[in-house]
């Protein structure tokens, strides 16, 4: 029966009864004393031999903030004999009395089973909690192997910017806003919360705010990796602020966009010449008047900066939080539901991509 | 033109970015205490770190230590560097700093706030904070009223609201709310006089507390607790509020004070108005605090000439607390040598309503117990009929279900199983589900979260005028009781749960109390 009989030459046989029991042991307190287990969400990921090992780490690091059954796959269908191999593992930590532990199971899977993922990871999901799918690297939307863990899913996270074409992932996700899919959770589109917080906060003050209607010019400089939040970026803006994209000129390492706003045209100057930052800097332009957030000279930080005639009248410093990958997941794992602003960047997005 | 004009909102309208206030300027009166430099600052500090205040903000300290504005900013900096070592940023700071002013004057002279004023006008102009004002009583509450009237001659004290070059001014008035009934009442009569309810937003620390939010959450959110949180399951309920500290250096305030106002006034008794409050209909500021005021108004009166049946004061004595010898408190600094204030209450409460009649609410708070321990204990009815013989259930109780706020904060269920063999042996199991454990994610500091809600002007979590003079209407008999001589207090040994008369007190009606 699939998913509670499994062979692996590597490690034998294993049901889905051995790997509970061995995670029931793996909690188990110094005394032998049945240990808690705490759980929020089932985590499932799906990954390659290549990225296993910066995907488990990322996971056990997040088994702090987000206690989970964490059920890692490394696929490799190519291969042409079936093999299975499962690593159990339990994190734990001293909580007042006793210890509370978060779970992690790794399913190598060879040959054809790499085909039927979902037959592994379904039957080792903990009940009534919600699966997050985390696919970290690139996927492909219309595989048998894709759909099958996708029915899995309440919700889908993906990261574009760790795809081979970012603008075709966009294309991709955007087909799947068309689809029964789950609610889509998007790795570059959380690393932008900062960012659009803080340049939403620039138009707070009601004298500010109408500036918005105003803008003409707006300058993303970005790294080449950071094309996808970049793109994002400016859909946002677009889709949020009834811009209606009308062409494009492209360069290398630069895109140009026209739009027609509520009160003129609107360009968006994307250039992808950033060392470092996948988003180094945006600036918005009204009138005499330039609306700035960029990254200070400390990674973490970034400067908001408001200036008229050349004139600072406003600035501050503040913290931009962790981009790292486990902080962006986590991150992510807060949310629930449909995210319709995302849903009308990413649209937005791709009708840039398009023109 | 209708056409091009765009607002804010359209930004801000993502349940992704969190909601940041208008701009505004808090003014700190007594800004030369502790609490600004240990608690309202790094406060303010983190929520601006955090992008959580606006651009255009900024804090006026204001008290009569005569000190410059950078004398100010070099003082809540180091305070900063202490309390917030492992996140202190250069360039944070400095932007953040920026918008820190001190201004030296005598809260009792009205030239001080004709000053103020101009000054606070002219922070409109420099950081456009909009004419939003918040008031913050961080002095000796015995200025209060004094600041308050000035504040409202000086015309302060006026909620614009949506009007041109007007802004809001709101009014935080940190505890104690008064000393008793009528001193709490005059208070409210004061700051009334020139402020309306609506703007005042009185802070008690407590309910900030990410632990004691979530009793109205384990509450509400789960529907199987309700059905039977009431007097058909419930037998009675034990509230504990234990510290294992002493008074410290705190003497001379305490001798003042002591455990019935320093703790039972407003942490206990608001954490009985969560345990036993109706559902609210929503989670907002009149539906909370309209069912908290409705638990005081039903607790029963204690009689001021019978206070001995629910009301029993204790004072620790020299003892052993976790290894360490401590003093009893009439030892301790400032402290009278026949010192008759309390460091331990315990009280017998009666909720006279449709789901509480019969029950009784034991409370017990003190200083010097075995250990720090906050929590509710709701002990179930016995079964109406036991099916074991009498040797096959020994060692089995009532059901108690414990909602602990602190330090492991969690909920445990004791309930009856069957010891594995043969036979029909049940013992008492506790179930354990420490749901601090499901988020391990750093909980916002008391003071972050209640000051970012009063400036999205948000006083679900502070307390209403007839909050804190309902808590007071309960304990005044037995304050009254207590200082027209009654018993001497009772005196525990430091390291132990209290003094033999608070056993009596349950062991009256046949119960006992439990160990946290």
């Amino acid at each position: 029966m699939i998913g509670e009989s499994r062979s692996s030459p590597g490690s034998g046989a294993m049901t889905v009864e051995q790997i509970e029991h061995q995670f029931a042991q793996l909690r188990a307190n110094d005394d032998g004393s049945p240990g808690l287990r705490a759980s929020v969400v089932n985590l499932v990921v799906v990954t390659d031999e290549e990225s296993a090992g910066r995907v488990t780490e990322i996971v056990s690091g997040l088994s702090g903030d987000f206690p989970s059954r964490a059920v890692v796959l490394i696929s490799d269908p190519e291969e042409e004999h079936a093999n299975l191999d499962f690593q159990i593992s339990a994190f734990c930590s001293i909580r007042g009395s006793g210890q509370v532990c978060a779970e992690q199971v790794i399913v190598h899977a060879e040959g054809p089973p790499a085909h039927h993922l979902e037959s592994l990871a379904g039957p080792l999901l903990l009940p009534d909690l919600p699966v997050f799918l985390w696919y970290p690297a690139d996927f492909t939307v219309d595989s048998p192997e894709f759909e099958g863990m996708v029915s899995l899913a309440d919700r889908l996270v993906v990261d574009p910017a760790a795809a081979q074409d970012q603008g075709y992932c966009l294309s991709e996700l955007a087909e799947l806003l068309n689809r029964d899919a789950p609610d889509l959770g998007d790795l570059q589109w959380v690393s932008l919360s900062p960012w659009r917080g803080l340049v939403a906060e620039l138009f707070h003050p009601p004298e500010r705010a109408e500036k918005l209607g105003e803008i003409e010019r707006v300058e993303i400089l970005h790294a080449p990796r950071g094309e996808a939040r970049s793109l994002l970026l400016a859909g946002w803006l677009a889709s949020t602020l009834g811009w209606k994209p009308e062409s494009v000129s492209r360069e290398e390492n630069y895109r140009e966009v026209s739009f027609s706003g509520p009160s003129g045209e609107v360009t968006v100057e994307m250039s992808a010449d950033s060392p470092d930052s996948a988003l180094q800097h945006i600036r918005l332009h009204s009138g005499d008047m330039s609306f700035q957030v960029s990254r200070h000279r400390q990674i973490s930080e970034a400067r908001s900066t408001v200036t008229q005639g050349g004139e600072v009248v406003a600035e501050r410093t503040v913290r931009l939080g962790s981009f790292e990958p486990g902080a962006i997941l986590g991150e992510e794992l807060h949310y629930r539901g449909r995210d319709d602003v995302y849903r009308a960047a990413l649209r937005m997005a791709v009708e840039i991509m398009d023109l | 033109m209708a056409g091009t004009q765009v607002s804010q909102d359209l930004l801000r309208d993502d349940s992704r970015l969190p909601r940041v206030p208008e701009p505004g300027v808090m003014v700190i009166f007594g800004a030369s205490g502790d609490l600004t430099a240990r608690k309202l600052v790094p406060a303010l500090y983190d929520l601006a770190a955090q992008r959580l205040l606006p651009m255009e903000f900024a804090v006026v300290g204001l008290s009569r230590t005569e000190m410059s504005h950078d004398d100010f900013r070099a003082k809540l900096r180091e305070a900063l560097e202490e309390h917030r070592a492992d996140q202190f940023s250069e360039d944070v700071w400095e932007s953040f700093s920026k918008s820190l002013y001190y201004l030296p004057g005598d809260s009792k002279k009205s030239e001080t706030y004709a000053e103020l004023k101009d000054f606070l006008k002219k922070l409109d102009e420099d950081h456009g904070t909009a004419g939003n004002r918040i008031f913050y009583l961080s002095s000796s509450s015995s200025l209060f009223p004094t600041i308050v009237e000035h504040l409202g001659e000086a015309g302060m004290n006026e909620d614009a609201g949506g009007e041109e070059d007007g802004g809001y001014s709101r009014l935080v008035v940190e505890k104690p709310f008064g000393r008793d009934l009528e001193s709490a009442q005059e208070l409210n009569v004061d700051i009334q006089r020139y402020f309306d309810e609506t703007q005042i937003y009185r802070i008690d620390h407590y309910l900030g507390k990410e632990t004691v939010q979530n009793i109205i959450a384990l509450r509400f959110s789960n529907g199987i607790f309700e059905p039977m949180w009431n007097q058909h399951y419930i037998d009675h309920v034990q509230i504990t509020v234990a510290e294992s500290d002493g008074i410290g250096t705190r003497g001379a305030f305490y001798e003042e004070t002591g455990a019935l106002r320093d703790i039972v006034q407003n942490h206990v008794m608001q954490v009985l108005c969560l345990t036993a409050m109706e559902p609210p209909v929503a989670f907002d500021p009149d539906s909370l605090r309209e069912e908290k005021v409705k638990v005081l108004k039903a607790v029963r009166h204690i009689p001021e000439d019978d206070a001995e049946s629910f009301a029993v004061r204790g004072q620790y004595d020299e003892g052993w607390v976790f290894g360490e010898e401590v003093a009893g408190y009439r030892e301790e600094e400032d402290v009278a040598s026949d010192s008759q204030t309390e460091t331990y209450v315990s009280l017998k409460l009666l909720v006279d309503n449709w789901r509480w009649a019969g029950v009784p609410f034991y409370i017990r708070a003190g200083k010097r117990m075995p250990k720090k321990a906050t929590e509710i204990a709701i002990q179930f009815h016995k079964t109406p009929h036991t099916l074991f013989s009498g040797s096959e259930t020994r060692g089995l109780e009532p059901n108690v279900m414990v909602i602990r706020i602190q330090p492991e904060e969690g909920v445990s269920l004791k309930i009856g199983a069957k010891v594995p063999g043969s036979g029909f042996e049940v013992r008492s199991v506790n179930m354990d589900l420490l749901y601090g454990t499901a988020f391990l994610e750093e909980a916002p500091d008391a003071y972050q979260r209640l000051l970012l809600d009063l400036m999205l002007g948000d006083p679900t979590l502070f307390i209403r005028a007839d909050e804190a003079e309902g808590a007071w209407g309960i304990l005044d008999p037995v304050m009254k009781a207590w200082s027209d001589g009654g018993s001497e207090v009772a005196r525990y040994e430091a390291g132990t749960w209290g003094p033999e008369e608070a056993d009596k007190l349950l062991k009256r009606d046949g119960r006992e109390w439990r160990r946290p």
